[in-house]
Order: structure tokens, then C-alpha cells, then sequence
């Protein structure tokens, strides 16, 4: 085609132009530059807003016993309250209630070939990671195989059993829970329960829940000693 | 006829060219107003974040201060030092005391490093972590100032968000993760260093341990455990 002198000039200009708008749309749309910047902001303020609602509900609790001193209760019996709260609560009383019972064991078939043996075992992370999804279903007290799950409970695997609070425990292990039933059902809904159903399937391990209608019940822990830690004590 | 096949085309460009100018000129507006929602939107974040942070301080001074009246109040009632000792003894085991003595400091650095690939650290390598310094007799951890106790869950909120007792622990600035454990400092050296700490570098997170005199802070959580009478 051919162009008058003029007409190449505005055609290259036009196309200038036209290059140059393409280039800077292209990089307008690709800023993304502050909103990252907000985003761990916005985690900080999830997080401390979470801190602080725990705060004010601990303060609250505080407030509470604090109340009770000030109205002049005798203080021994404020302290004998506040005692059989912390003994309760600290897991060395029984508890009794609606709950659930979950039986993991080995699978009796066990292949002889020592590299598939692994999947025909029970072994100490399922049951810490159901006891794990039991308190985050809001379990009120969990037990192994007749252990109390305290604050210092250990679940660790030392070849032939597993040592749970120094005792040794060997398969079928039987965790029990006691908490509303529908949420302790629903909390085992995770990956690592479905895995562990896939290992029924394929290699025989036992995983079996039951909603039992007696009541359960969840055995009193030891008391625990403290040797080298004490309380903070603020001076007033 | 060679002036009218020219028109065609040039048309065709001015044309293109008149949209795409009218249309960056909107990409424009639309961009720079966004610039404004989100700065505005960062603003109000900071803020808020400002706002939570200095009632976060209230809150611990006022916990300080309650905790300290409470024990005052105990003692000067008259109550006998058996019965303290005792209701100490329990709140050191739920965990309800903030409580010092000598023990471990663990550091966790799992961000990539130049030329190095690392695993992130999981909610499983926590859970084992913390087993393991149990088995060694810690008597009190704490994770990223979260204290452990019995009824203390560790789970992913979404994709990368660990919550441990249902708060976050992320940290946006500093090494990642710090966990305490108050205890027999050679034993919980000994467990740690030889069972975890090489699985951990193996992963290529960067892992250190000290002994140091620590503090661990309360579980200010609520216990699930209800009331007998409430059922």
C-alpha cells in the first residue's frame, strides 16, 4: 500500500502512542504493591485481638475472686473455692458424662515384609493427634488406655509400647472423651482420621468410634511435682 | 482512489487510538482511587492495630496489678500457708500462674534462606516438639508466649496460620518461633538436641537452644471443663 509522506508519519506517531498506552495499562494493572503490606498487618490485629479477649476474660475471672474478698467473705473459704476449682480443672478429680470412645489397634495380619510394617502399627502420633482434634472439639477430659491426659502427659512411642504418663501401654489403645458428643464426632472430621480409615481398609489396623449411652468415665491424674519452677510472685 | 483506501485504515486507527486514551484514562482514575481506598484501608488497619496494642498493655499492667492484690488478699485473710502452697501447686499444674525458674530457650528460624531450600515448621513437628520436652520432665512450655496445658490444641487456621490454645502465634518480625520449657536443663537439653533438633535441621530450619532462667506466662484461656453441678 502506498502512503503519502505524511500519512507514514501519523501512522508511526499513532502507533507510538498506541505501544506507549498498552505499556502503562499493562502496569496499572499489575500493582499490587500495598495490599501485602496490610495483609500482616491485618494478621497482628487478628492475633491481638485474640490476646486481648483472653485477657479480659482471665481479668474477669480475677475481678471475680477479687470481688469476693472485698465483700468480706472469709478468706479461707475463698481459697478453698478457688482450691477445688484449680484441683478440678487441673485434671486430679474423676469426671463422669456423655462422651465418646474412640479403639485403635494393630492389625492382626501383619505382612512379614519389614518395609509395609509401618502401616499395619498403631503409632504415637495418631493417638497424640486425635487427642489434639479432641481438645480443639472442645473435649473436657481425655484419657488413654485409663490415662489422664494432664498438663504434663507425654505419648511417646519407645519401641514395643508407648509410655504415656510413665506407664507403658501397649495396643488395643482406647482414648475416651468426655464433651458434647456432636462436636467430639465432628472434631475428628480431619485428614489424619480419614487416613487412618484408608489404613483399616488396606492393611487391617483397627479405628473404630463409639458414642457409648452409659455414661464416660475419665479417671482422676497424679498430683505433679515441681522442683525447679515456682510461681512469679509480683510484689504489691 | 488511493487517498480513499488510505481513509479506511486511518480511521480504524484513530478510532482504537480515542478508545484505548478514554480507557486509560478511566484504568487511571480507578487506579489511583484504589491507591487511595487501600491507603485509607492500611490506615485504618494501623490504627485499629495502634488502638489494640495499647489496650493490650492495659490489660497486662491490670493483670499484673489484680494478680498481685489477689495474692495479698489471700495471705492477709488469714488463710493457712498449707492451703496457699497447695492452690499454687494446682495452678502450676492447669497452668493459671505465670512461673520462673531454670530451663530451656528453643529458637525456630523456618523462613528460606538464600540457597537454601527449608521446610516450613508444621503443626505436627510442634505437637512433637513439645512431647518430647514433656517426656523430658519440663514442668511448664510455653510456645511464642502461649502456655501449654493439658487441654491446649495446635491446629492450622486456613493455609499457614497456626493456633495454638485458638490464638495465632505468628510473629511478623524476629526468628518465627521461641518456645520456653522451665525444668532439669540437661535433661531437657540432652532430649531436645539428640531426639528433635537434628530432624529439624535435616529440614534446613536454623534451630538453637540455650539454657536460661525463664518466664512462662499463664494460659489465660478458659478450661473446658464445666462445672459438676452444671450438668
Amino acid at each position: 500500500m502506498e502512503l503519502p509522506k505524511n500519512g507514514k508519519m501519523m501512522l508511526t506517531v499513532a502507533s507510538l502512542i498506541l505501544g506507549m498506552l498498552f505499556v502503562t495499562l499493562i502496569k496499572a494493572t499489575g500493582t499490587t504493591g500495598p495490599v501485602a503490606r496490610t495483609d500482616t498487618t491485618l494478621a497482628s490485629l487478628v492475633q491481638i485481638g485474640q490476646e486481648n479477649d483472653q485477657l479480659k476474660n482471665d481479668l474477669a475471672k480475677l475481678q471475680e475472686e477479687m470481688g469476693k474478698f472485698q465483700a468480706g467473705q472469709n478468706a479461707s473459704k475463698v481459697v478453698l473455692e478457688q482450691l477445688e476449682k484449680s484441683k478440678r480443672n487441673s485434671g486430679l478429680t474423676k469426671v463422669t458424662g456423655p462422651g465418646i470412645r474412640v479403639t485403635l489397634d494393630d492389625a492382626s495380619n501383619r505382612d512379614t515384609s519389614e518395609q509395609d510394617i509401618y502401616y499395619y502399627l498403631i503409632h504415637e502420633e495418631y493417638i497424640r493427634q486425635i487427642v489434639n482434634w479432641l481438645w480443639n472439639g472442645g473435649a473436657e477430659a481425655i484419657a488413654v488406655n485409663g490415662q489422664r491426659i494432664m498438663g504434663n502427659t507425654e505419648i511417646f512411642c519407645s519401641g514395643a509400647f508407648i509410655q504415656i504418663n510413665g506407664t507403658r501401654q501397649m495396643p488395643p489403645y482406647v482414648i475416651e472423651a468426655v464433651g458434647d458428643v456432636n462436636y467430639l464426632q465432628s472434631a475428628l472430621n480431619f485428614y489424619f482420621w480419614d487416613r487412618l480409615g484408608e489404613y483399616q481398609e488396606q492393611y487391617g489396623i483397627t479405628r473404630r468410634l463409639e458414642v457409648p449411652t452409659e455414661p464416660v468415665v475419665i479417671p482422676e491424674g497424679k498430683i505433679q511435682q515441681f522442683r525447679y519452677t515456682e510461681p512469679v510472685k509480683e510484689a504489691k | 482512489m488511493k487517498r480513499s483506501s488510505l481513509a479506511i485504515p486511518l480511521t480504524l486507527v484513530a478510532i482504537v487510538l480515542g478508545f484505548l486514551l478514554t480507557l486509560q484514562m478511566q484504568t487511571q482514575k480507578s487506579v489511583l482511587e484504589l491507591e487511595k481506598i487501600q491507603s485509607q484501608r492500611a490506615a485504618s488497619v494501623v490504627s485499629f492495630l495502634k488502638d489494640a496494642q495499647e489496650e493490650n498493655k492495659i490489660f497486662k499492667e491490670r493483670h499484673k496489678e489484680l494478680t498481685a492484690q489477689l495474692e495479698g488478699a489471700r495471705q492477709e485473710g488469714g488463710a493457712s500457708p498449707t492451703l496457699l502452697a497447695e492452690l499454687d501447686r494446682y495452678r502450676m499444674m492447669e497452668g493459671t500462674v505465670d512461673v520462673q525458674g531454670q530451663g530451656i530457650m528453643i529458637t525456630i528460624d523456618d523462613r528460606q534462606q538464600e540457597h537454601k531450600v527449608v521446610f516450613p515448621l508444621t503443626t505436627d513437628d510442634l505437637l512433637r516438639i513439645i512431647n518430647i520436652l514433656k517426656l523430658a520432665g519440663a514442668e511448664a512450655i510455653s510456645v511464642n508466649g502461649q502456655r501449654i496445658v493439658a487441654s491446649t490444641s495446635i491446629v492450622l487456621s486456613g493455609t499457614s496460620t497456626q493456633l495454638v490454645n485458638q490464638v495465632p502465634i505468628t510473629r511478623t518480625d524476629g526468628v518465627p518461633y521461641e518456645i520456653l520449657a522451665s525444668g532439669n536443663q540437661d535433661q531437657l537439653l540432652d532430649y531436645f538436641t539428640n531426639l528433635e533438633a537434628p530432624g529439624l535441621k535435616q529440614y534446613g530450619m536454623s534451630v538453637s537452644v540455650v539454657r536460661k532462667t525463664v518466664t512462662i506466662p499463664s494460659y489465660k484461656g478458659v478450661s473446658p471443663l464445666k462445672e459438676p453441678e452444671s450438668r
